[in-house]
């Protein structure tokens, strides 16, 4: 009988302690590159890559003295871009034009854009 | 077409149509079940809600989760918007102590100029309401014990702490249900009556949407729906639920503490 007492008590212990060593391996969470899709994953990688500002929505710093034969080149996607022109670096407001595929335009204080092709990131 | 935009255009879904005409017929069943007691109407627009936001959400989950449209921007703006959400449930539990306080401050003559007013036996604060505190700071504590282990990549011990949270949740909507029958007043019971259930049962109602967020977290978290950086649906539940916590508190102290 003590026999049959000390053994069901550490068998009971022993499975114990089993189930608890297997509750006890923690699984990871998923990978979050891995669990990403559609944009959010090309949105990942090209911030993986470097490149924080992949949808180019970002002010980009203009050259002071450019020309219609080297104008400020503005990213888009699309055939036209509205851009918006902070003539000088002191100005409250912005002027707005749409600038088209093709032909560089210069905003009335004198700064040349020109549209640049870039692949979309959608 | 090709884009080139952070921001989610979502194509045409007949959920927002279908709900806004689903609670029309709900407000109006629910004025049937309380002036006529016409109670079918109302279960079967309840449960058409419940089928509309199931299917709903399953929407956005596929959108989020399986076609990858919840970009850096919309998380933000999710985020957001669930702040907006929160503050606007805010002031609409601010209307109710205004309420109480215009009501309880300088009692009116009909209810004897005495707060709480004459022949209302009032819940006494040591007992069930103080247990309900102490399940709700619990659960608020496991909540943000499931999110620490989260984000440091205990998968099982966040799903223990969360089922605790959720298992915490639905013991107080069952001991606020027990305190609810075992009342000796009723929400006919003068002005007294009135603000108390108006305000513990939108309280309690909170902590039922609160409880099926978690619910619904913790079906996702086990279907490995979240990842370290993206699991908005997670976060957002545990902002809802340290909200619906934080006015429990405030319930506590001026509804059944400081009366």
């Amino acid at each position: 009988m003590a026999w049959l007492c000390s053994r069901t008590v550490l068998q009971t212990c022993r499975r114990q302690f089993f189930r608890n060593a297997v509750y006890s391996k923690e699984k990871p969470l998923p990978d979050p590159l891995d669990l990403a899709t559609g944009l959010e994953k090309r949105e990942l990688l090209a911030a993986a890559a470097g490149n924080f500002d992949p949808y180019h929505m970002k002010a980009i710093e203009i050259v002071r003295d450019s020309t219609r034969e080297s104008p400020n080149l503005v990213p888009s996607a699309f055939k036209s871009r509205i851009v918006g022109c902070i003539c000088e670096e002191d100005t409250a407001h912005v002027n707005w034009m749409w600038l088209h595929d093709g032909q560089p335009r210069r905003c009335e204080c004198g700064h040349w854009f020109k549209l640049t092709e870039v692949a979309p990131l959608g | 077409m090709k884009k080139n935009f952070p921001f989610f255009l979502v194509k045409i879904s007949p959920w927002p149509i279908i709900m806004s005409l689903n609670l029309m017929n709900l407000f109006i069943s629910i004025v049937l079940w309380i002036n006529f007691k016409f109670l079918l109407l109302m279960i079967i627009m309840f449960m058409n809600l419940i089928m509309i936001k199931i299917l709903w959400f399953r929407d956005i989950i596929r959108e989020s989760t399986f076609m990858g449209y919840h970009t850096f921007y919309i998380k933000i703006m999710l985020k957001f918007s669930m702040i907006m959400f929160i503050i606007s449930e805010l002031f609409f539990f601010i209307s109710f102590f205004w309420t109480f306080f215009h009501s309880s401050i300088s009692p009116s003559i009909e209810i004897n100029m005495i707060w709480p007013p004459k022949m209302i036996k009032v819940f006494n604060y040591m007992e069930i309401p103080l247990l309900n505190t102490f399940t709700l700071i619990t659960s608020g504590f496991y909540i943000t014990l499931s999110h620490l282990y989260f984000l440091n990549n205990f998968f099982y011990k966040s799903m223990k702490a969360l089922l605790s949270t959720i298992l915490m949740g639905l013991y107080f909507s069952m001991i606020q249900m027990f305190e609810y029958m075992n009342s000796y007043f009723c929400i006919n019971d003068s002005i007294y009556g009135s603000i108390f259930f108006l305000s513990t049962g939108f309280h309690g109602i909170h902590v039922l949407v609160g409880t099926i967020m978690l619910i619904v977290s913790f079906i996702r978290m086990y279907k490995f729906h979240f990842s370290l950086i993206h699991h908005i649906n997670f976060e957002l539940s545990i902002w809802y639920w340290h909200f619906v916590d934080v006015i429990w508190l405030f319930l506590y102290l001026f509804y059944y503490m400081l009366i």
